[in-house]
Order: C-alpha cells, then sequence, then structure tokens
C-alpha cells in the first residue's frame, strides 16, 4: 500500500506544482467570484415601470398614495375583492405588474400581501412599502387620533408586507434552489472532466516516455494505477477546497459590503431612519438593488450540507470517471492517439447536463428518478434534488444513490485494472475497440 | 543466482519465448545476446514481472523468482524513462522510495554517485534540462542506487558517447569484482567482448548458444594467424615458402600490411616467427579468433539459411 502513496505523493505534487494548477486555483475562483458579482448586480429586475393595483375594498386607503406621484410606479385603485388566480390569468388585469392587497384588517394587524407577476427588486420593494405605509399612517392620523404625524411614527409598529408570487402564492416552486444545485452539479463535471484528462495525460506521458516500465519493474499495475487516480484525485480536492475557501471568503466580503443581510441590525436602523425621512436611509437603500442571484446564494442554499453531498459525490464520480480515463490513456498507441475516445465521454458529460437540467423541472418524475441512480449521471442529479429537497421520509435515496455511484466506481476501476495491465505496455498501435475488448478478456 | 527454466510466452499467435533456458552465475557478467525481435527484451521483462510467462519457471538464489526479490533488481530498460519536469534528486527519492530504500539512505546514496560521476550540480536540475547522455547518466545512477545484488541492463552503452560510455563499462567491472551480477543485453558486441564472461544468443524466441566467451571464440578458431608488419609483401610471401599459406591479406599503407596465415603440416606459430624475423618487421602476432560479432552474425545467418531451405 506504501508504493500506492508514493506514486500518489509524486503525481499530487507534480500536478499541485504546476503552473496551470496554481493559475487555476488563484483565478478560478476569483473569475466565479466575478460572475457571482455581476450576476447579483445587473442579472436581476430592471423592470423600469411598475403599474400597481391596490385592491382597497373597504376603501381605506380613499384612492390616495403619496403626494408626489412616483415615477416608477403607477397606482391604481380597485374597490372590490379580487381573486390571487383572477389577478394573475384575467385579460383585464394584464397590465398590472403587481396587486397590492389592503383588507379591512390592515388598520389593526398591519398586514397586507403584495402579489406580484414578475419579482421587484428589493429597491422597489421597498417604494411599495415606504408609499403604502406612509399612506396608511396618514389614514390612521385622521381616523384614529388626534396626534401628530411625528408622534404617532414614534409610537406605530412597522409594517409587515409580505411579497409572494401570484403564480405561486403558496411557493411551492423550487426552482431557484435547484438551479443551485444544478450549479454545484455542474461544478463536479467541470473538475472531473479537467482532471479526468490529466489522468489521460499523465498516463500517456509516462507510457511514451517509457518510464512506465521502471515503474512496472518495481510495483504492480494495480498499485499504479490506484496511486496516480488517488494523487490526482487529492490535488482535485485540494484545488475545489481552495475555491471553496475562495469563493466563500469572497461571498461573505461582497455580503458585508455591497449586498447586505436586509435582516441585519444595519438595515433595520436604516429603515427606522427612512421611516422618520432622514436622507441616511434613503442613501443606503438606494445602493440596495437585489435580485434573485442574492436571494438564492444567501438566503436559499444551505451550504453545509450541500458541500458535504457536493464533496462525497465529486469523490466517487471522480473515482467513477478517472476509471474510463485512465483506461483509456493506457490504452493509447500514442499521445495523440485515442482523444477520439474522449469524446463518448464528452458526450456522457452533456447527457449529464440534460439530465440535471430535466431534473430542476421535473425533480420527481420517474426519468428523474432513474437518472438518480444512474452513476452517470447522478451526481448532477443528486445536486438537483438536494437543492430541492426530499419529501418526509424519502432522505434516504441520497445514501442510495451515493452507495450505488461507489459501488460502480469501484467495478468500474476493476475493469480498468485489467485493461490497465494489459494495454500499458503496448506501444505504437493504433487503438481499436477490438484492442480494450481483447484486453478486457485477458486476465 | 538466476535460473531461467523451460520459459515461453506467446502475444496472441506471435511466439516471443520458446521454452528458452540458461543460468546466471553469481558475481559474473552474463550478455543477453541477440537480433532484433528475437525475444531478449520479453524475457528481460518477464525475470523483472512486468510480463508472466505461459509457462516455465524462474529461480532466484534457489528459491521460487516472486516479487519480494524485486528490490534486489535494478532495471534499465532500452528506452530510457524519466519524468521530464521533475528534478534529478527528485527522481532518486521517488525511484528509491519505491524501491524500499529510506529517506537517508537514499540521500547517502546520490551523494555517492553524484561525487562519482563529479556531477553534483546537476542534482536541483530538471531533467528536461539536461542532454541525452546526462540523462542515461542519471538513469544508470537511479538504477543501481539501491545497490542491487542483480543489475539488468538492456542496452546500457547506447546514447553514450565513447568516454561515458568507458566510464559505465568501467562501474560493471568494478561491480562484478563487488560480487555483484549483471544481465547486459546489447548489441555492442565488441563490449560484451571486453566485459561478458558468459553469454547467451537467443534468435526467434529460441536459445542458440550459451557458454563463456572465450569458450565460444575458442570452438570457432580457424587455426589462422593475423601478422601485422612494415616491410615488402613479395618478401613476406617468398619467406611464408610451402609452410605457410596466405590467406587474406589487408593494406594498409605502401609498406604496411595485415596478413591472415593459414598452418600447413606440423608447423607452428613458433615457425612462422622463425621463418618472418629478419625478413620483415613485425607490428603485431596474434591468433586469428572469431569476434563476438562474427560468432553472432554466423549463427544468425545460419539459423536464417536453415529457415530458407
Amino acid at each position: 500500500m506504501s508504493k500506492v502513496f508514493i506514486v500518489a505523493k509524486r503525481d499530487f505534487l507534480e500536478r499541485v506544482k504546476s503552473r496551470s494548477f496554481i493559475s487555476l486555483s488563484i483565478f478560478g475562483p476569483l473569475l466565479v467570484l466575478l460572475l457571482l458579482y455581476f450576476l447579483f448586480a445587473l442579472g436581476g429586475n430592471h423592470k423600469k415601470h411598475w403599474n400597481v393595483l391596490i385592491a382597497d375594498q373597504y376603501k381605506i386607503l380613499d384612492n390616495k398614495i403619496m403626494a408626489n406621484e412616483n415615477k416608477a410606479i403607477t397606482y391604481f385603485f380597485a374597490d372590490d375583492y379580487i381573486e390571487i388566480e383572477e389577478f394573475a390569468h384575467a385579460k383585464k388585469f394584464k397590465k398590472f405588474d403587481a396587486l397590492i392587497e389592503v383588507n379591512e384588517k390592515v388598520l389593526s394587524n398591519k398586514v397586507g400581501f403584495v402579489f406580484y407577476k414578475e419579482e421587484p427588486s428589493s429597491k422597489m420593494q421597498i417604494l411599495f412599502r415606504y408609499h403604502v405605509e406612509r399612506r396608511l399612517e396618514e389614514v390612521l392620523i385622521q381616523r384614529f387620533t388626534s396626534l401628530k404625524a411625528q408622534d404617532y411614527r414614534k409610537i406605530k409598529q412597522p409594517l409587515n408586507l409580505s411579497f409572494k408570487n401570484a403564480y405561486d402564492p403558496k411557493e411551492e416552486s423550487k426552482e431557484l434552489e435547484a438551479w443551485g444545485g444544478f450549479a454545484f452539479g455542474a461544478l463536479i463535471y467541470i473538475f472531473i472532466f479537467l482532471f479526468g484528462m490529466t489522468i489521460l495525460r499523465s498516463t500517456t506521458r509516462e507510457k511514451s516516455n517509457r518510464v512506465i516500465e521502471i515503474l512496472l519493474a518495481t510495483l504492480r499495475p494495480s498499485q499504479l494505477m490506484l496511486g496516480k487516480v488517488l494523487g490526482i484525485g487529492l490535488s482535485a480536492l485540494l484545488q475545489m477546497l481552495i475555491w471553496i475557501l475562495v469563493i466563500a471568503g469572497g461571498l461573505f466580503l461582497l455580503r458585508s459590503t455591497m449586498f447586505p443581510d436586509v435582516f441585519d441590525p444595519k438595515y433595520v436602523q436604516a429603515m427606522a431612519d427612512l421611516s422618520k425621512g432622514l436622507e441616511t436611509g434613503a442613501d443606503y437603500f438606494s445602493k440596495l438593488e437585489y435580485n434573485a442571484f442574492v436571494e438564492l446564494v444567501y438566503d436559499r442554499i444551505q451550504f453545509g450540507t450541500t458541500i458535504f453531498f457536493f464533496l462525497l459525490y465529486f469523490l466517487f464520480a471522480y473515482l467513477f470517471y478517472g476509471a474510463f480515463f485512465i483506461a483509456i490513456g493506457s490504452s493509447m498507441g500514442s499521445e495523440s492517439d485515442g482523444q477520439q475516445f474522449v469524446l463518448p465521454i464528452i458526450l456522457l458529460f452533456l447527457f449529464s447536463l440534460y439530465a440535471g437540467y430535466h431534473a430542476i423541472y421535473f425533480s420527481s418524475d420517474t426519468q428523474s428518478n432513474i437518472l438518480f441512480y444512474l452513476p452517470f449521471t447522478s451526481s448532477l442529479v443528486g445536486m438537483v434534488k438536494l437543492s430541492v429537497g426530499f419529501a418526509e421520509g424519502q432522505g434516504y435515496t441520497i445514501y442510495l444513490s451515493l452507495f450505488v455511484l461507489l459501488l460502480s466506481s469501484i467495478i468500474m476501476l476493476l475493469i480498468a485494472e485489467r485493461i490497465f495491465k494489459n494495454g500499458i505496455l503496448q506501444f505504437g498501435h493504433r487503438l481499436r475497440m477490438r484492442h480494450i475488448f481483447k484486453w478486457l478478456k485477458k486476465s | 543466482m538466476l535460473e531461467i527454466q523451460d520459459i515461453s510466452k506467446s502475444f496472441y499467435h506471435k511466439i516471443a519465448l520458446q521454452n528458452v533456458s540458461f543460468k546466471v552465475n553469481s558475481g559474473e557478467i552474463f550478455g543477453l545476446l541477440g537480433p532484433n525481435g528475437a525475444g531478449k527484451t520479453t524475457l528481460i521483462r518477464i525475470i523483472n514481472q512486468i510480463f508472466q510467462a505461459d509457462s516455465g519457471i524462474i529461480r532466484y538464489k534457489n528459491e521460487l523468482l516472486k516479487s519480494s526479490h524485486l528490490a534486489d533488481i535494478g532495471y534499465l530498460p532500452e528506452e530510457r524513462g524519466l519524468y521530464k519536469t521533475m528534478t534529478v534528486q527528485d527522481h532518486a527519492e521517488f525511484l528509491g522510495r519505491l524501491r524500499g530504500m529510506s529517506a537517508q539512505d537514499i540521500k547517502n546514496a546520490l551523494n555517492f554517485w553524484l561525487d562519482r560521476f563529479n556531477i553534483q550540480d546537476w542534482r536541483k536540475k530538471r531533467i528536461e534540462e539536461l542532454s541525452k547522455g546526462m540523462a542515461q547518466k542519471v538513469q544508470f545512477i537511479c538504477t543501481v542506487l539501491h545497490e542491487p545484488k542483480l543489475l539488468i541492463l538492456d542496452e546500457p552503452f547506447s546514447g553514450f558517447d565513447p568516454i561515458n560510455a568507458e566510464l559505465i563499462k568501467h562501474e560493471l567491472i568494478e561491480m562484478r569484482a563487488q560480487g555483484k551480477t549483471i544481465i547486459l543485453s546489447s548489441h555492442d558486441m565488441k563490449s560484451v567482448e571486453e566485459i561478458c564472461d558468459r553469454v547467451v544468443l537467443i534468435d526467434k524466441a529460441k536459445k542458440i548458444m550459451e557458454g563463456r566467451v572465450s569458450d565460444l571464440r575458442n570452438e570457432g578458431r580457424t587455426g589462422n594467424y593475423k601478422i601485422q608488419f612494415q616491410g615488402n609483401m613479395i618478401a613476406f610471401v617468398n619467406a611464408l615458402w610451402i609452410n605457410f599459406e596466405l590467406v587474406d591479406k589487408q593494406i594498409l599503407s605502401d609498406d604496411r600490411f595485415i596478413a591472415t596465415v593459414a598452418m600447413r603440416g606440423e608447423n607452428n606459430f613458433d615457425s612462422l616467427l622463425q621463418s618472418l624475423i629478419g625478413v620483415i618487421k613485425i607490428e603485431s602476432a596474434h591468433e586469428d579468433l572469431p569476434s563476438m560479432n562474427d560468432l553472432f552474425i554466423k549463427a544468425v545467418s545460419e539459423r536464417k539459411e536453415i529457415a530458407d531451405v
């Protein structure tokens, strides 16, 4: 076993000392952070003008809102009850982007609802909240008190405006989370491909410069193969950990500087300032141009669980696909030969991406369940399913999927060992499928 | 030391070795000879347990050869292979560890060999920075680093300039003096003749000749003598008279020749010299024994002729 570790150490060090590894470790995560920043900052809702219908059955707001009309929002009033389903689909409501429901209890419980057709940006949400709240304050002051507005504001409770998707008021759709899982799954495949190609190149290089013959005079082919897969796998794991640390650190920095938490004390203070009409609060909120990506990354992804299963899926899938790469590498007659045999693996990767995409929208259908256990696709589908969540009592299925993948990896490694053993000392031939089958049959 | 017994090996329909048997004695340099494709490398790979023989056995020190014996063997393959991006020291450490050496032993052995070849400044150099000959030297060091008892060298002199080839030859002779056993596969028959104690010749998967180098050469003796001299060729031929026969002559210059002479009747080398002294100036005179190269070509050609018939 110690010889396996000696080979693994050599391959690990060769990889981590290489310029490409160092560059990818530094620039890779920075590039991802840059991409995330752009998605956070630019990728959201940029609807310039909002038509908002206020359903005010009891005429509480008296068809009025804000003394100075805001250019970004036009408010319309309806004095009857509007069904959400009707608002979402009826032709007459087509021009409205959101419905604010003001019911008779709003004056006592301070609860209102905003049903949107397309999720408003955080800034827009704050404007809705601000406009409605200010109008309600006036109504309350007029109707029920003899207080001055300033005195009222001192004793008022904040209004809780709950934002709901008009098409999915119960928020059953987990599409956003599913895309998060897909991103993690895709990352697994990108890493496996990168490091799988490293296995392939390293094997063919050893074969073509004939160092393989010296190595095989000191250890068994299976030890060499295992050491190689282990060493390159560990370097992949190290790179992945560097990525996770740098990206996590970057996300933390972005969170504390550019995309602050709407629930943190700073936010609450600013909210209070805004409600007092102070400029500092308005300035603060003008920076909050959040979108779905910010919400996905900071609020919806459970990083602890996700990273745990991400690492397990990566590890097992790496062993599974690594076996393919090492089998091809050991069978090649020359360094350039055998590239054609990488094509089926690329097709499998593309199929896996499609499987993950399918699972985003149909995470529980039969196909997704089959693909969840199929070792070729299970990593991606598994990550999507994990992000969406499992029904009660179904949590064990992810362990079953991992077990199937691990078992398949062991079988694939055993098959690859046979091809490796018989193919590694064959030089100068033109690789054909019949060679692989011949080496498979040979003991 | 090493006993090869009825080893056969086929690759699909091609027979690489057929019932090959021979013994390598402890403390000798043993030549493994044969034309290209004869099966030498296959046999070496079987000894190194890279391949498994289809039939036959190999004994090492009277035990069946097993993987634990590989620690006693040093192997330099014909196709040299080193990791281009690794330094000389890293290479030595990697291969030394695979051979079961401790870090300290590797350090000491590497120091010894770098000093011996006067190449201490190569230690931190990457293989890709070295010339072919320099890399060959590094490979030789990596092969002998763990002080193997049995050294298997496939074409050890190829790629070396004459000075370095001599240096390696000298090291091999020194190792033999220390009691190490060396199996040498080479097409350089001059070197084989110079340093090998015994040889085996393999052709077309079969053993066709085995024995001590001196015995094999003596077996092929013709009784002719070679005389290198300065003087007149006609005077030389006259001096031979009817007791000797001029078989061949080689003109070196106007008055310098190498003549091959056969004895007639009871005449011998002494009487030949007596006949020539005073007639020409003898520069050298020795028995015309066949070289290993002659024996090699003769043996392989004869088999070819038999096969053609």
